[in-house]
């Protein structure tokens, strides 16, 4: 795949999308803070992000929910190692070998 | 000068000890940042656009989280919208960890926030609320800041050339889609938690017919407010 300049005004954007929630209170110092009810309900904005974005690229295969797919396979595999072991490299082994395993024995299953 | 010397002793002596508490720490950086190179590079951005990516935005949680958006030709609005949810907890960070920069100037302010990590702010918190020195605590607080951006681009830099030497048939691109499993398993270990992401991901999947993918953005607000909800619920039980 090939990309285009505006490839570099993504990457600016999400440059300044990290570097000023970083840098804020930093910065401000004790000026500001904000409200304790909000701080609580940002702390789920990232599992729910991750998973907005992990869930469907396992489950949906081609625009339809997909419950037996080599990826969904893998990411149960990975989870289940993740969950258990706290080795760094373990749940990369495990999913990439479930989904390499499962493509070698059943081609043509995406 | 009397003075700068005894300013960098300070400093020094802060960087030293930040380091020592650091370096374990930091090894748990490699795998990630080799699988993000290798992510870029399966997504299929030359090592340039790799590196750029990396050095710009320096985030392997919106890296990894964004690619998919972006390979997809997705909106801006979207990946800025997808990006500032993956960094939402930077805030908090910076918003626990700014007393800790007391009596450090704005410039320096400047550098710690672009250097803000995870892994920064675990290990650099008590020491920046107890030591008294300013310069100790910023020598503390940077070395793992200047440690992490380092082996951050060197090992990325390894994966972008590794993932160049692999065959398309291997999916290393799914190794990303692992990456963030990883990073979400043991944040789903508490029950809201847990909520947030089975909302999130849920409804991410229900609402992915949604006009101009504004199922992904609708799905993490609809994960946050859950997990708000379930969090208040089980205090209201525990009460």
């Amino acid at each position: 795949m090939n990309y285009d300049a505006s490839l570099w005004l993504i990457f600016i954007v999400l440059g300044l999308a990290t570097t000023l929630p970083r840098a804020s209170f930093i910065v401000l110092g004790n000026r500001f803070s904000l409200p304790p009810t909000l701080q609580r309900a940002l702390r789920y904005a990232p599992a729910a992000a991750l998973a907005a974005i992990v869930v469907p690229d396992v489950l949906v295969i081609g625009g339809n929910v997909a419950p037996v797919n080599p990826k969904l396979a893998a990411a149960i595999a990975a989870i289940l190692v993740a969950a258990r072991w706290r080795n760094p490299w373990l749940p990369f082994i495990v999913g990439m070998g479930v989904l390499l395993g499962i493509k070698a024995l059943l081609p043509g299953q995406g | 000068m009397q003075a700068t010397d005894f300013e960098s002793r300070g400093i020094v002596a802060g960087a030293r000890e930040g380091f020592i508490a650091f370096l374990p720490v930091s090894v748990g950086l490699i795998p990630w940042a080799l699988v993000v190179g290798m992510a870029m590079t399966s997504a299929g951005f030359t090592p340039l656009q790799a590196m750029g990516m990396n050095i710009i935005v320096f985030a392997g949680t919106a890296q990894l989280g964004t690619l998919p958006l972006i390979i997809d030709n997705a909106p801006l609005w979207l990946i800025l919208a997808t990006g500032l949810a993956l960094n939402l907890r930077f805030l908090i960070f910076s918003a626990g960890i700014a007393p800790g920069f007391r009596g450090i100037g704005t410039g320096w302010r400047w550098l710690s926030g672009h250097l803000l990590t995870d892994g920064s702010f675990a290990v650099c918190y008590d020491k920046m609320m107890q030591v008294d020195d300013p310069r100790w605590r910023l020598g503390y607080y940077l070395i793992t800041g200047v440690w992490t951006w380092l082996l951050w681009q060197t090992f990325t830099l390894a994966g972008i050339f590794a993932a160049g030497i692999v065959p398309k048939s291997w999916s290393l691109e799914f190794m990303a889609t692992i990456a963030l499993i990883v990073l979400l398993v043991p944040m789903a270990k508490s029950r809201p938690m847990l909520v947030a992401a089975m909302v999130g991901g849920g409804s991410a999947v229900l609402l992915r017919g949604m006009p101009l993918r504004l199922g992904v953005v609708t799905a993490i607000c609809l994960g946050i407010a859950a997990g708000f909800a379930a969090e208040h619920w089980q205090e209201k039980k525990a009460a």
